[in-house]
Parts: structure tokens; C-alpha cells; sequence
């Protein structure tokens, strides 16, 4: 309350100077009222008048103005000492003083009122621009909200400030700054008032985006419109649903001022919508903050969940190996069950790995070489590792060898998988005594290498889902030992590599499942030494 | 394997040590066992085996590290028994001077045949001989550079005839994709890395019987080639 003492002294040494002023004015021009003329008089006094109502504003302007009317009349107009006016110039001389005071006073009022107004907007971009920079200060979003809610609370000269998320978001949590952070009951009062606007504004504001909600001095919480006039200057707090992209997220509330009671004058409005911007922001960046990190603690769980599969899937490898090796000695001893032993180790080797290679896939973490490398190499060596597994099928290749070499850009080991697991899975549906073939062919801008069998075929109403993990035909007879991830691992080991898995029905019955990857072109320039025919006549024999 | 050939297996797991253990001696081998890489060391000093079967995951050591010490004094090939699949691993193990891997689960023969190729190709030395290779029908001979299928001799370009030559000296070795290349184009400017499997393939086209399924030069998924020198 201090300061409010010193202000109305400021007034008041005002008052008391300039009726000074008009005082000594007066007396000395008295002194020597018979050698001027009213009009000088008129014109001193007119002086004063001005000066005190640059110094004192309006009141202090219109009441010098009265006074020296009175004045001029008393003393300086004959009869002297009396108020009586005796010519009509008199008349003119007083009339034509007091209203130019009264205008003259009157324009600087106004002029003054202009300033002020002037220099509250500057104060308000000030602190506007120190939001801003507050905001972007603090590298922890949390850091630079609780500096966000000091500084509104500052520049409002209220008493307390929170900023605070829907009580039904995830974290619902509120940063408050206030004057009285000791006091209990404030504290108190604080929250009620924070709780019961946060309620009032989160039913209302879904409608429109500019309500703001008032608790007034008879303690009951109004909604209003900011743009209503009809809003009570008088109130002890005010509270902004705080939106993100028309999505209500949060609120900002202020109450009670520090050198008045809050008011909320039309005029601060723009500037507290404008605050109310900042605060979503800083609410919006405590959310991505929050996401990002649980981002990362997925993250974090995930390589887990895949380094655990890895160690697992590496752990059981070396007891199979000991029951491989047991069951090769059974079988060496001429016990008949050890060969199906055998055969069952492979296959849950087989799923071990195609477990760890998903578990990878989905994680992110195939490690990929993608380089040069021909179709017929890649080809051979798939044919070479399901020779052991052919039981009484067949596997035809065909690659043109009189054409140059099919060159594409792939990964040389995960495309042995692909292929590995399309010919595994045409192996398996290939009748007995049936041919698988493999076909590599130029597709446009790609490398085709296709694996046909002549097995059932797919359904057409299956055809969507065989590419799905875990997905066996519903027509299928089951079978325990296969999971049915082939198709899914090859699939997304092709995508990774910017190829593509298709399926398509074979004419005549059974199924193409064809790999299609970045086909390369040699330049001959670069590649000269691969320019030569490859099959060259020596002394006139023909080779090969 | 013959009578004279000393093997020594280095593996923590004692079921799968008695079960490689019974079948080499069944074929004739000397057969010593260690179940920590320290004991591995200290028997191949004291015995100077011709032969080690390496497993990876000994308590003690990482394999790596031991086949880097083996290969300070020893030249008898080592053999690795790996329970992983990631190939830049079975790379690392060539570079420390492994000469094969088996990947778990194996199986008694295929481990045995590793073996016994590498016996044998040990017992030949590639670099002290002016040599002539047969394999698979094909005649290399490196002094001449020539390479003949039965009576007829085969055209090749240089840098085919250099990747052949490169991997006929390391007959029955993993040749990795790096080595190969610095033995082929060594530090040549702006060499064409790269093509190297395309070379390949071509090369294959020339010298192989059936290029769809080839048998001399096979492809070591990840790693690199490999020239079988017992092709049939």
C-alpha cells in the first residue's frame, strides 16, 4: 500500500505548487497592474494554468483555470477589489481566458491519455518479447513454463499464476508461481479457485475458443466472451482454456493483483490472449518433451527384448548341436527314432532363426551389404543349401547364359534367406516327385528371380494374409513344426533391400512367388575386361 | 585323417567335446580335449597339434583373441565352431587367422569333412610348391598361367586369371571379398571393388561344367569364395 501513499503525495505537491505559482503570478503582476494591460495578465495566468495541467493532469488544469478567473476579476479589472464587471471588454477578456484554459487543458489531458497508452503497448511487446526469448531460454521444456508462469504473473502484477494440463490428460500436472507460496491458506484458496475455473472453462470451451472465465468478487465463477464488454472490471481471478490446434489442452489462470484488485479492462485483453498463446506452446512442448521420451524408452526396451532374443536364440544353438551330435551316434548305433531327433533339431534351429530374424526385422536391425551381385550366383548358392532338404523333389534353375550376367543391387546374405524360404515353402507344397523351378529373368528396371511349384496353390481369399506373420492357410494341414514365417521374413528382407515379394497363381495349378530387385546396368567402359564374349574359340577348338 | 594327425578340441561343453572326440578317433585321429582356452594353450604348446577345433564361446576368452594367439607359433589350421550367424563375425575370424567354420547346429559328418579337407590342404602347401592344381575336371597351372578343362585350354581375361590364381593358392580357404580384392587390384587407384561378383559369375561361366551349380568356385555367403580343390 506504499506506494499507492507516494502517488497521491506526488498529486498533492502538485496541487500545492502550482496554486503557488498562480498565487506569486498574481501578486507581482498586482504590484504593477497600472502599467499593463488585462491581456498580459490573461496571458501569464494562461501560462500557469498550462503547466499545471501538464504537471497535476485534468482536475488541477480546470481548477487553475476557475481560480485565475477569478483572479483577474478581483484584481485586475476596475472597480479593483470587487467581483463586479464593468465594461463588456472585461467580459471578453475573462470569457476568452477560461475557455482557452478550459481547451488548452483539455488537449493536454488527452495528449497524456495517448502517451500512456502508447507506452503500456510498448511495456507489452517488452514483455511479450521476453516470453518469447524465456521460452526458447530453458533447454528443459518443464524449466521454461515455470519461468513462463513467473513471468505472466510479473507482468500482470498479480498475485499467483498457474499454468496446468486437463485433470483427465495423462500427467495432469500445474506450474504455479505466486507471491504468498508460504501462506497455506492462499495456497488453498488458489487451488479451489484453479480447480472450480478448470471445471467451468473445460465444459464451456470446447465451443468456442475464445471464453475466458471470471471469478468475480461475490466468489461465483461467469463465463464469458473475450470479446465481451459486459465483462466486471473488478475480479479476483481469471482462467484461459489454452488450446492446441482447436484441441483444449490445458489452462492459464491469474489471480488477485499485487498494486490492485485484478481488473480486466478491454484494453489488456489482445495482450493476455496473446499470453495465453505462449502458455499453450509451453504446455505443447511439456507433451512432446514427455513423448519423445517415451519414445525413447520404447526404444530402449525394444533393443532389450532383441539383444535377450539374440543371446537366447545364440544359447540354444549350442545344447541343439549336443542333441544333433546324440542323435547322429543313436543313429550310427542303428537306433530307428534318432533321424526324426535329427530332423526335429534343424527344424527348431530353423525357427530359432526365423524368431531372431523377425525379432530384427521389426526392431530395425538387419544388417544389410548392399552391393553388385548377379542373379546366378545368388541362385546357386540358394539351390546348393536345400539340397539336403529335397526329400524326392527336384530343383530346376534356368538363367540364359548366353546373356550377359543379371546384375542387381541387393544384399547378398538376406537374399539367400528370401530365396531360401520361397523354395523351402514351394518344396513343401510340391507333390511327391514334383519339380520346383527357379527363373531369372530382366523385368524392366528390375531383377525377377521367380520360384514356381505345382502345389495347391493359394486361395484367392488368402492370398492378402500369407505374407502375414504367424499365418498358416486355413486349409493347411496343421503342422507343428512350422510357424509360418517364411513368407513374412522374405517379404520384408525383400522391402528392406527396395525389392518386392509377389505372389500369383501358375497357370495350369500351384504358385509363383517372384523376387524382384534393382536391376544394375554395367557401363562396357568401366568394364571392359567383361567386354570380351565369354566363351572364346582356342586354336580352333570351341570350349565348354 | 590318418594315424599321425594329432587334433585338439577346445570346447567348454563336455558332451559335445566326447561326441566330436570318439568320432575323429574313430577315423583314425589322435584326439586331445581342453575345456578352457588356457588349457587349449598350454596342451598345443606341449603337443603341437596339426589340427584345432575352436569353440567360440569359451568361458575364459573370446575365440578371437585365441586364434590370434595360436597364430603367433602355429600354422596348423583351425577350425571354428560358431554359434552365431553373423557373417562380419566369421570375416573377423579368417582375419585372425581361422581357416573354417561350422555354424551350430552341425552335424558329425559335415564337421568331419571340414576337417579332413583341411588336413589335407595343410599337408600340401600351396607356397612352397611351383604348382599345378586339379579340381573338378580343371587343370590350373599357376607357373604357366593356363588353365585347361580336359585338353582344351581356357581363355581368360587378367583379372579373371588374377582372381582365379588368388584363389587357387588358398585352395580350400575361405577367401574373403576384401582380400580377394587387394590380391586381385591391389592398391590401384579407382579400381572397380565393386564388380568383383560379377567377375565372378563370369569366370565361373568359363571354367565350370554346369555355371547354374557350380563346384569349383563356391560362394561363401557374407564372406567371400572358396575353391574347392577336391571338387569332383
Amino acid at each position: 500500500m506504499r506506494h499507492v501513499d507516494r502517488a497521491q503525495g506526488r498529486v498533492i505537491a502538485q496541487w500545492v505548487v502550482w496554486v503557488a505559482m498562480l498565487a506569486l503570478s498574481t501578486a507581482v503582476l498586482a504590484g504593477v497592474r497600472g502599467d499593463i494591460e488585462q491581456s498580459h495578465v490573461a496571458l501569464t495566468l494562461l501560462l500557469v494554468v498550462l503547466g499545471g495541467s501538464a504537471g497535476g493532469g485534468r482536475p488541477l488544469g480546470y481548477a487553475l483555470a476557475v481560480f485565475g478567473f477569478v483572479l483577474i476579476d478581483y484584481f485586475f479589472q476596475a472597480p479593483y477589489g470587487s467581483l463586479g464587471v464593468g465594461k463588456a471588454l472585461d467580459w471578453v477578456v475573462l470569457v476568452a481566458f477560461l475557455a482557452s484554459a478550459f481547451v488548452a487543458t483539455e488537449l493536454l489531458a488527452r495528449a497524456r491519455g495517448e502517451a500512456e497508452t502508447a507506452r503500456r503497448r510498448t511495456e507489452e511487446v517488452a514483455s511479450l518479447s521476453r516470453l518469447g526469448s524465456e521460452t526458447l531460454r530453458y533447454a528443459r521444456a518443464d524449466d521454461a513454463i515455470e519461468a513462463l508462469s513467473a513471468l505472466i504473473r510479473s507482468t500482470l502484477s498479480a498475485r499467483w499464476c498457474t499454468i496446468r494440463e486437463l485433470p483427465d490428460s495423462k500427467s495432469h500436472r500445474r506450474w504455479t508461481s505466486a507471491v504468498d507460496a508460504d501462506d497455506d491458506r492462499a495456497a488453498d484458496r488458489m487451488r479451489e479457485l484453479d480447480d472450480r475455473m478448470t471445471e467451468a472453462a473445460s465444459a464451456s470451451a470446447s465451443a468456442a475458443a475464445d471464453r475466458i472465465a471470471l471469478a468475480t468478487a461475490d466468489g461465483s465463477i461467469v463465463i464469458h466472451s473475450l470479446s465481451d464488454d459486459e465483462v466486471s472490471s473488478r475480479i479476483e481471478a481469471f482462467g484461459l482454456p489454452l488450446f492446441i490446434e482447436s484441441r483444449l489442452v490445458g489452462m492459464l489462470i491469474v489471480g488477485g493483483g499485487t498494486q490492485a484488485p485484478l481488473t480486466f479492462a478491454p484494453a489488456r485483453r489482445r495482450f493476455v490472449a496473446t499470453i495465453s498463446y505462449y502458455a499453450s506452446l509451453g504446455l505443447e512442448r511439456v507433451r512432446l518433451e514427455r513423448e519423445a521420451e517415451e519414445a525413447r524408452e520404447l526404444r530402449e526396451a525394444n533393443r532389450a527384448k532383441d539383444e535377450v532374443l539374440a543371446a537366447v536364440s545364440h544359447d540354444l544353438r549350442t545344447p541343439l548341436t549336443t542333441i544333433k551330435l546324440l542323435a547322429q551316434d543313436a543313429a550310427a548305433r542303428g537306433d530307428a527314432a534318432a533321424a526324426s531327433i535329427e530332423a526335429h533339431v534343424d527344424r527348431l534351429a530353423d525357427l530359432v532363426t526365423n524368431v531372431l530374424d523377425l525379432s530384427r526385422i521389426r526392431a530395425g536391425g538387419v544388417p544389410l551389404d548392399v552391393a553388385l551381385n548377379t542373379a546366378e550366383d545368388v541362385i546357386a548358392a540358394t539351390v546348393s543349401r536345400v539340397h539336403g532338404v529335397l526329400r524326392g523333389r527336384r530343383i530346376a534353375t534356368t538363367v540364359d547364359l548366353d546373356q550377359p550376367a543379371l546384375v542387381a543391387r541387393f544384399d547378398f546374405v538376406q537374399t539367400l534367406r528370401i530365396l531360401g524360404n520361397l523354395v523351402d515353402n514351394a518344396l513343401r507344397y510340391s507333390p511327391e516327385g514334383g519339380v520346383v523351378e527357379i527363373i531369372a529373368t530382366r523385368d524392366g528396371q528390375w531383377v525377377a528371380i521367380a520360384v514356381l511349384d505345382r502345389g495347391p496353390g493359394v486361395l484367392a481369399t488368402e492370398r492378402d494374409r500369407i505374407f502375414d506373420a504367424f499365418y498358416r492357410p486355413r486349409s493347411e494341414v496343421p503342422d507343428a513344426g512350422r510357424a509360418g514365417l517364411g513368407l513374412s521374413i522374405a517379404r520384408r528382407l525383400a522391402e528392406l533391400q527396395n525389392g518386392t515379394v509377389e505372389y500369383m497363381a501358375r497357370g495350369g495349378g500351384g504358385s509363383v512367388f517372384t523376387l524382384r530387385l534393382p536391376a544394375e546396368d554395367l557401363s562396357s567402359e568401366t568394364f571392359s575386361d567383361l567386354a570380351e564374349p565369354v566363351r572364346e574359340p582356342e586354336r580352333g577348338t570351341v570350349p565348354g | 585323417m590318418s594315424d599321425r594327425d594329432t587334433i585338439l578340441i577346445i570346447d567348454d561343453e563336455p558332451e559335445i567335446r566326447r561326441l566330436v572326440a570318439s568320432a575323429l578317433s574313430v577315423q583314425g585321429a589322435r584326439v586331445l580335449q581342453a575345456q578352457t582356452a588356457a588349457e587349449g594353450i598350454q596342451i598345443a604348446t606341449a603337443e603341437s597339434p596339426d589340427l584345432f577345433v575352436l569353440d567360440l564361446g569359451l568361458p575364459d576368452k573370446q575365440g578371437i583373441d585365441v586364434c590370434r594367439e595360436l597364430r603367433r607359433w602355429s600354422t596348423a589350421p583351425i577350425v571354428v565352431l560358431s554359434a552365431r550367424h553373423a557373417e562380419l563375425e566369421k570375416v573377423a575370424l579368417l582375419q585372425a587367422g581361422a581357416d573354417d567354420y561350422v555354424s551350430k547346429p552341425f552335424g558329425m559328418n559335415e564337421l568331419a569333412a571340414r576337417i579332413a579337407a583341411q588336413l589335407r590342404r595343410a599337408r600340401t602347401p600351396m607356397r612352397n610348391a611351383p604348382s599345378v592344381l586339379e579340381t573338378g575336371g580343371l587343370t590350373i597351372d599357376l607357373p604357366r598361367r593356363t588353365v585347361r578343362r580336359g585338353p582344351k585350354l581356357i581363355r581368360l581375361t587378367p583379372t579373371e586369371w588374377s582372381i582365379l590364381r588368388a584363389l587357387a593358392v588358398n585352395a580350400g580357404r575361405p577367401v574373403t571379398h576384401q582380400d580377394l580384392f587387394d590380391m586381385v587390384w591391389g592398391r590401384e587407384f579407382g579400381s572397380p571393388s565393386h564388380y568383383l561378383r560379377v567377375y565372378v559369375t563370369h569366370l565361373r561361366r568359363k571354367i565350370e561344367q554346369n555355371p547354374a551349380e557350380p563346384r569349383i568356385i563356391l560362394t561363401e555367403p557374407g564372406v567371400g569364395y572358396r575353391l574347392d580343390h577336391e571338387a569332383r
